[in-house]
């Protein structure tokens, strides 16, 4: 176990040391990637939206139903 | 059918203009101004996705770095005038961004419509609601006025929703700008329509208005938003119709009310 512990050492010893900067641009890009696709999802809706009230303006479809 | 799954998990889909069991976001929108509340919530959403991810990140990475064997010499930072020059600045010009649409929505929401078509007066009273529509009578007639109570909970027909219906709705036209002054007859009220965006108090003493356009034909359930004794929550349904049927449609229901 102490064997073990000393090689995880060692081996931690010669990694880079972690850079606030880049861990601050990785995080503000997965930010901006997560904000897009939510953005994807806003355009999408109104896409929806407005093909919807564009059908329902020419009548092609019709929210009241035939009695 | 990943798709299918999670929009069952996570997202509830309101397929009628009413509240639905566990939803999560807003009902479909009938009028412009209730798609800008959608829309704007969509603007600021962005941003809290935005920083939710960011903040996380750093978290989960302070704490992944924070291990005396992995980094057992840690940086003795005191401070940073640069990191904190930026870390001021760039929130506060977060809320810029949020600040532009939301006030555009807020002042075309007080955009008072100079001529509207039809005028009701609603009026809230311990427990049910009236409706006066007065545009087409006189001086001296007296005006169209009906009572809209809520179907009692051990007396709906099949396929009515629960402490939802009222026995007699609003009917209004749609693709028509509408006024509502709303106003109680008791203590305070408040008339609200959430697929419409519309909430307006009824102040005793004082009438206030607001403008509708209801983009589509259906049939729209709100509740009342200002708490007022044992059956509080009764229920507001405004019926929109079709310009052409609504002279009918109004003039029926009010031949039913006067029997």
């Amino acid at each position: 176990m102490a064997s073990a512990r000393k090689i995880v050492g060692q081996a931690a010893s010669k990694g880079p040391s972690p850079s606030v900067i880049k861990e601050m641009i990785y995080g503000i890009s997965l930010g901006l990637a997560a904000g897009f696709f939510w953005k994807m999802y806003h355009w999408s809706s109104q896409r929806r939206t407005r093909e919807f009230y564009d059908l329902l303006d020419k009548g092609e479809i019709s929210v009241v139903v035939d009695e | 059918m990943i798709e299918v799954f999670l929009e069952w998990r996570f997202l509830t889909i309101a397929p009628c203009d009413a509240a639905e069991p566990w939803q999560l976001g807003s009902q479909d929108a009938a009028t412009p101004i209730m798609q800008g509340i959608i829309d704007l919530h969509h603007d600021i959403f962005f941003f809290l996705i935005l920083i939710f991810v960011f903040v996380s990140r750093m978290l989960v990475r302070a704490l992944w770095h924070f291990h005396e064997q992995k980094n057992p010499i840690p940086q003795r930072i005191v401070h940073g005038t640069t990191i904190e020059i930026i870390r001021t600045i760039f929130p506060s010009i977060i809320p810029m961004f949020i600040a532009i649409p939301s006030f555009a929505l807020l002042y075309s929401m007080d955009e008072v419509v100079v001529d509207p078509a039809i005028t009701i007066k609603a009026i809230g009273h311990q427990w049910y609601r009236s409706y006066e529509y007065s545009d087409y009578n006189s001086s001296d007639e007296q005006s169209l006025t009906f009572d809209s109570y809520t179907i009692p909970e051990d007396d709906p027909e099949l396929g009515q929703s629960r402490l939802l219906e009222v026995d007699n709705r609003v009917v209004v036209p749609a693709k028509t700008h509408l006024r509502m002054i709303v106003t109680p007859a008791d203590v305070p009220h408040s008339w609200a329509v959430p697929s419409s965006g519309v909430k307006c108090d009824a102040v005793p003493g004082r009438s206030n208005q607001t403008s509708i356009l209801v983009q589509r034909e259906g049939v729209y359930y709100g509740q009342c938003s200002e708490i007022r004794g044992t059956n509080h929550a009764f229920t507001i349904v405004v019926e929109a119709v079709p310009l052409k049927d609504y002279g009918s449609r109004v003039s029926n229901q009010f031949i039913l009310q006067t029997n």
